[in-house]
């Protein structure tokens, strides 16, 4: 149980949280920082602003209504589907590596690989956007053909660790997988 | 956008101690980053040129790493080249060929980042049609403040300095190498029977198929037991296609299309003779390579080809038909007098020609003492840019480099260095895969 400051790509602090729940068994869960309430106000205030500007021009009391009603279906939106609250991997020698990923909103996904179609856990680097990432990602075999990466499956996609953070994950990972095989 | 390749080296005992001598004369080594438009899949000259560059500064214990891309305009590509050049903590910005936008775009983002920049010119031009002039004008623009610049025989040097208005002192001639190991002769491959002329370029234009094409039957007639082997693809493959069909050649013209690389010495062991036909060539790494192999070498005297072999080993000619035929015709005489130097003396003489080693060492010697010299900081890059490349193109240019350097502000400001991790070495001299290799079979 520690918690030490890590940063994401971009700079923002995140926190990690490793649980040891017995030597075969691990979490890692990633927090990233809340929605802060000045981007909240930033982006209602333009879309407002934006629709006051067409509402000086057109006198159409439409596009007030239909700007609260843009803002407020947007946050709803965001909450559900695109802000992540904290991802966390949980990673349980001999059976399987959970993966899961709980929304602002409350809604929780969650993916289960098991054992046998786990090659390697390994950390790689792409091309993002303008940038190169490190990511921490799982590799995929099919239990026919035991030497073949047959798919990736990125970890902590939303939240973005930097190496520091994933090299951690990654050798206490090793560690357990090392110990199974 | 981009695909990158990242190679490095471990660092056996026997070069370390080297190292450890050399790092007298040069006291670090360099992270290198080339850039070019070309690499593999597509091989050619350029590109193997870059690779087996890049594996030999590897073995120096330098730290090399490649970047390509295929469309880049201008700025877009700042971001990530910068990204790039921050992670790997480039040094040495070296670009290759001034075909590819990528090379320049690369060396216009290094300078603004402040990093030493090298460019290689593979190729030669004219002065006088529209897209040389063009091409011209962006390398004057382009090369009027980078550090060194390579070219690969004194005619591309020659060629360079006078399409870029360069001072010959920066410029520097370090030739191509082949490697010797892989092009060997083996005169047994070679059918008893008749004479073989082999051809390998691409079908194009440059490299001279038309006059191909007026030598095929000129000869066939002449020589019965003549036969043609011509490797590569391009669009004049229709040119030798209508010789064949119009002479009724099939049995003796044999095109083998696309040819990989490894495949090139299995045709070349097959000739007796190699030809060249070039119009135009800065360095020919075909001839070298056929007389590695041990084939007579009957070659166009066109732009650099006259420095690369000694001259009992290549028989020169004009880009005529009539020439080229003359130039054959004594070459297979000779051929079946059996007064040609054997295959195999002909190889042990090309082998320490052009080595891939010596190309490193000397392009070693470029790093040094690009390293040591300072980058223009932006006034006088500016001054540089009116004063070299006249007024318009040159006003138009130094407002791009402000711009540049203006966007590279606001990048650092939006996202600063110390917010990118460092790229680890995996291998070479800090490498971290020695002791974890156990543990991680394809990882970090």
């Amino acid at each position: 149980m520690e918690d030490e400051a890590f940063s994401n790509i971009s700079g923002k602090a995140i926190s990690l949280d490793c649980q040891t729940h017995s030597s075969f068994c691990r979490e890692f869960t990633v927090s990233s920082p809340k929605m802060s309430i000045g981007k909240v106000m930033v982006y209602t205030c333009s879309v407002w602003l934006l629709a006051y500007a067409v509402f000086f021009f057109t006198e159409n009391t439409a596009v007030l209504s239909s700007a609260i009603l843009i803002t407020l279906t947007g946050m709803m939106l965001h909450i559900h589907f695109v802000k992540v609250d904290h991802e966390s991997l949980l990673v349980i020698g001999s059976l399987g590596i959970q993966v899961s990923s709980s929304y602002a909103s409350g809604r929780e996904v969650t993916t289960f690989i098991e054992m046998s179609r786990i090659k390697d856990i390994v950390i790689n680097e792409a091309v993002y956007l303008n940038q190169i990432i490190y990511y921490l990602c799982v590799l995929l075999k099919e239990p026919s053909e035991p030497n073949v990466v047959s798919s990736v499956v990125p970890l902590f996609q939303s939240s973005k660790p930097r190496l520091n953070c994933l090299a951690k994950v990654y050798e206490s990972c090793q560690e357990i997988l090392s110990k199974c095989q | 956008m981009g695909q990158r390749r990242k190679v490095g080296s471990t660092n056996t005992p026997s070069s370390q101690s080297e190292s450890a001598d050399a790092s007298k004369v040069h006291s670090r080594k360099h992270n290198i980053c080339m850039v070019s438009d070309f690499f593999y899949p597509n091989m050619g000259g350029v590109e193997s040129h870059i690779y087996q560059l890049s594996q030999c500064l590897i073995e120096k214990g330098h730290k090399v790493m490649y970047n390509q891309s295929t469309a880049t305009t201008c700025f877009h590509s700042l971001p990530l080249l910068r990204c790039v050049f921050v992670r790997e903590r480039i040094t040495v910005v070296h670009a290759h060929s001034s075909f590819s936008a990528m090379a320049h775009d690369a060396l216009f983002h290094a300078k603004t980042l402040g990093l030493n920049t090298v460019f290689t010119d593979h190729s030669l031009f004219g002065f006088a049609d529209v897209s040389s002039v063009l091409t011209n004008k962006l390398l004057t623009v382009s090369l009027c403040d980078t550090n060194h610049i390579v070219c690969v025989s004194y005619t591309s040097k020659e060629n360079t300095v006078l399409r870029a208005a360069l001072n010959p002192e920066i410029v520097s001639v370090i030739p191509n190498a082949v490697d010797p190991t892989d092009f060997t002769p083996d005169p047994s491959q070679r059918p008893p029977d008749r004479i073989t002329i082999v051809v390998i370029s691409r079908l194009v234009y440059r490299k001279g198929i038309d006059l191909l094409g007026g030598i095929i039957p000129e000869l066939c007639l002449k020589h019965p037991d003549l036969h043609f082997l011509i490797g590569g693809e391009g669009p004049k493959r229709l040119v030798l296609e209508e010789v064949r069909e119009k002479y009724q050649l099939h049995d003796r013209v044999r095109l083998l299309g696309a040819l990989e690389h490894k495949d090139v010495r299995g045709v070349l062991v097959q000739g007796h003779i190699f030809l060249n036909t070039s119009l135009t060539e800065a360095f020919c790494m075909a001839i070298v390579e056929g007389a590695s192999c041990g084939l007579q070498v009957v070659s166009t005297r066109v732009g650099g080809i006259p420095e690369v072999l000694p001259e009992d080993l290549i028989t020169l000619c004009e880009p005529t038909v009539r020439s080229l035929c003359a130039g054959l015709e004594k070459v297979i005489a000779k051929q079946r007098s059996g007064s040609v130097p054997s295959p195999t003396s002909i190889h042990s003489r090309v082998k320490n020609l052009y080595t891939w080693k010596n190309v490193a060492e000397r392009t070693e010697k470029v790093y040094d003492r690009v390293a040591g010299e300072e980058v223009l900081p932006l006034d006088r890059r500016l001054r540089r840019l009116r004063s070299h490349c006249g007024p318009v193109a040159g006003s138009l240019f130094a407002l791009f480099a402000v711009l540049d350097f203006l966007f590279l502000l606001l990048l650092r400001w939006l996202a600063p260095d110390r917010h990118m991790d460092m790229a680890v070495d995996a291998t070479g001299p800090n490498g971290l895969w020695k002791e974890n290799r156990k543990n991680s079979d394809a990882g970090c």
